[in-house]
């Protein structure tokens, strides 16, 4: 049956890339999406060929203006809502020089402080997750109620000025979705759902509240938060730093969306990349694939060409009977990976059986630094018991390995922030494959200069 | 030297890729009528149009080796399309794989009742002839320790061991036996061409264990296995020919 093409995902010519194959690659469209989540191809925007230019990367100016036109503006991810399900449960954590506490309120909401003392500025609690009846600064006793309120202000009468304001800790806005809490450090930030939209559509139907903790790891990473954002943005490295991927996923056929703050990718996975021969044999990592849907790849009679498919009829068929419930999912997100990013600092690999993700925070004072945090979680089988939570782990760039993959990823980025400073470089010179790349600093320069304001000259 | 190999009529089951295709090319270069399977229709038309240009006899069809009524058909097929039979090399494999009973199952039927199913089509022909020449293929992980323990390894041996016993029972038949084993091959979309790329540390283990410091090329375990095959090996029969760029470390006394 002869369709018109109206659903064309892929905007380059795969033909005239450095590939050995045109992979025509079978895929969910508009017209067969059983999802919520859309797979039409969002249009692309117009955002011209200029250099992005190399000194917002480490400019201690533009670093400046991202805190206060952007940091302290927007909605920022703060942790896992399982994390804190009782009455005085807490995520503290940390964004450039602020902290944060939030916390499970005892009617099963929740309310997000400032985490500092209002005496003496000292912070109520280290970074991490824990349970409080009450927050009682270390240094003078002052103690602050789960509401933040000043319950307890010792020798409140020597006090002539009386205690702060209201006798409480500001109030800062939270809110919870699809499992995650989310803050704002502006008080008047826009609503939740208007700032995260069009994404609850997209990220809901792969439901991460079924999901537990598996890895949860912090890296202090030697280079600008955004050079880690761009690091994730693009399929085109794959090529370059991850060579072993090329008989696991389509590094060529991949869908670009990008939206009014946000944008995504979709790349086929269980795949071989068009860029390496055909192999006659199951790859490793594609036989992982097999095995964790439940599938024998000793079994496999068809070709290697279709196991990203047969998987997907695997898991249609044989998901609900193994505890796990896709009638959300289009059969694409059954084995591929959609990679959202939402802006500023969250990059998300969602796929049906698992979430990878990551939230890329800017260092608090050094805008050659970031803090690199990797989330994973996986789904628990209905029937399943709840695994134990995983332990945070917290290192230094390079100390330990956190998987080939994020290695290679993290290998590059110093010597990315060390040669953008070089006087030869004056900025990013960037490609199709990149689109999400130039959409993210556009979506950047919005909020630094304004809709559309930024100058010849600006960062 | 002459290969003798004008006019000869050769089958290669599995001749559409790697070492079987490099089999096939050399064969049809030698003047050498040709017969092709594999797989895939594409891969066999592909590796039939490259080879048809040395001008000689080149058929292919598409079969696939473990369903044995299909295979046999095939055999017939073939022998009929190229009028006879003088060679047979029988190459297709299931590969490796450890961790599924199955992978048992898939070794047997493709890496030893391919060559036996096979051998049992053309004897005939060939004892009708008096003449015939038959390459076996086995591997180098038969004969040491590779890839851990599992039935490709194992089920390649029993060809060494069956080849020699149909030397010695075919010998008065006009029919010569021999089997060779090849080292780690490179070529594109070969297993070797993929560990490289998903597991280069390992890869390159395996380069510094090389004598040659380089893993063998299809064509140079091609060249082996057709002349076993050819009239220039007429006193080869019964032998086992390792190929391995001296890879392995034993020594055959």
């Amino acid at each position: 049956m002869d369709q018109p093409v109206t659903h064309r995902p892929v905007t380059w010519d795969t033909s005239k890339m450095d590939v050995k194959r045109v992979v025509d690659v079978i895929r969910v469209t508009p017209e067969t999406n059983t999802s919520r989540t859309p797979v039409d191809k969002a249009p692309d925007p117009e955002l011209g060929h200029d250099l992005i230019p190399a000194a917002r990367y480490y400019s201690e100016a533009f670093m400046k203006l991202e805190w206060e036109r952007i940091w302290t503006k927007v909605w920022l991810l703060g942790g896992r809502a399982d994390d804190i399900p009782e009455p005085g449960d807490y995520i503290c954590t940390e964004i450039g020089k602020e902290s944060v506490l939030i916390v499970r309120q005892h009617d099963g909401s929740l309310r997000c402080f400032p985490n500092v003392c209002l005496h003496r500025g000292n912070r109520l609690r280290p970074e991490g997750i824990g349970n409080a009846q009450a927050f009682r600064c270390m240094y003078h006793h002052w103690t602050y109620g789960l509401d933040g309120k000043i319950e307890r202000l010792p020798d409140l009468c020597t006090f002539p000025q009386g205690g702060p304001p209201g006798m409480t800790l500001p109030s800062l806005p939270v809110t919870e979705w699809n499992s995650f809490v989310w803050f704002s450090l502006n008080p008047d930030v826009e609503p939740f759902d208007d700032y995260i939209a069009p994404l609850k559509d997209h990220l809901e139907p792969y439901h991460p509240e079924r999901m537990a903790w598996k890895r949860d790891v912090t890296v202090e990473w030697d280079c600008n938060w955004k050079a880690s954002v761009d690091a994730f943005n693009e399929s085109y490295h794959v090529q370059g730093i991850h060579p072993q991927l090329q008989w696991y996923l389509d590094d060529v056929n991949i869908q670009i969306d990008c939206y009014e703050r946000h944008n995504r990718y979709l790349i086929p996975f269980a795949s071989i990349s068009p860029r390496v021969a055909m192999p006659s044999t199951i790859p490793p990592a594609i036989d992982e694939i097999m095995r964790h849907a439940g599938m024998d790849p000793a079994e496999y009679e068809g070709r290697v060409s279709d196991i990203r498919r047969d998987v997907q009829l695997f898991k249609r068929r044989h998901g609900k009977a193994q505890g796990k419930d896709y009638s959300a999912l289009n059969d694409d997100q059954l084995t591929d990976d959609y990679h959202y990013m939402i802006f500023p600092n969250v990059a998300l690999n969602v796929h049906a059986d698992d979430v990878m993700m990551f939230r890329q925070r800017p260092h608090a004072s050094d805008p050659n630094k970031m803090l690199y945090d990797v989330w994973v979680f996986e789904l628990v089988p209905e029937g399943e018991p709840w695994p134990e939570r995983a332990k945070h782990r917290r290192f230094k760039h390079g100390d330990r390995s956190i998987g080939q993959v994020l290695d290679q990823d993290a290998y590059n980025l110093p010597t990315v922030q060390a040669g953008m400073q070089s006087g030869s470089f004056p900025g990013l010179w960037i490609g199709e494959q990149e689109l999400r790349i130039r959409h993210f600093h556009k979506v950047l320069d919005d909020y630094i200069y304004g809709p559309g304001g930024k100058q010849e000259g600006d960062l | 030297m002459d290969l003798g190999l004008q006019g000869k009529k050769a089958i290669v089951v599995g001749g559409a890729r790697g070492i079987g295709f490099a089999v096939a090319e050399i064969l049809a270069r030698e003047g050498a009528d040709v017969a092709i399977s594999a797989r895939g229709e594409d891969s066999v038309k592909d590796a039939v149009a490259a080879l048809s240009r040395y001008g000689t006899k080149v058929v292919g069809k598409p079969c696939n080796v473990k369903k044995a009524d299909d295979y046999k058909a095939w055999l017939e097929w073939a022998i009929e399309a190229l009028e006879g039979v003088d060679v047979l090399i029988p190459l297709s494999s299931a590969g490796g794989g450890m961790g599924s009973e199955k992978y048992w199952h898939n070794a047997f039927e493709t890496d030893v009742m391919g060559p036996v199913r096979a051998i049992e089509a053309v004897i005939p022909v060939m004892t009708q002839r008096k003449s015939g020449s038959i390459v076996l293929v086995a591997t180098t992980s038969a004969l040491e320790a590779m890839g851990g323990p599992q039935a490709y390894n194992a089920m390649k041996a029993s060809l060494i061991t069956y080849g020699k016993q149909l030397a010695l029972a075919h010998g008065k038949d006009g029919i010569r036996v021999n089997v060779v084993s090849p080292g780690p091959i490179e070529f594109e979309g070969g297993n070797w061409d993929m560990i490289k790329g998903t597991m280069e540390k390992f890869y390159q283990s395996q380069l510094r264990q090389q004598p040659m410091g380089r893993l063998g090329r299809p064509e140079e375990v091609a060249r082996a296995i057709v002349f076993l095959a050819s009239e220039a090996a007429s006193w080869c029969s019964g032998s086992h020919l390792v190929v391995d760029g001296a890879f392995t470390n034993r020594t055959h006394f």
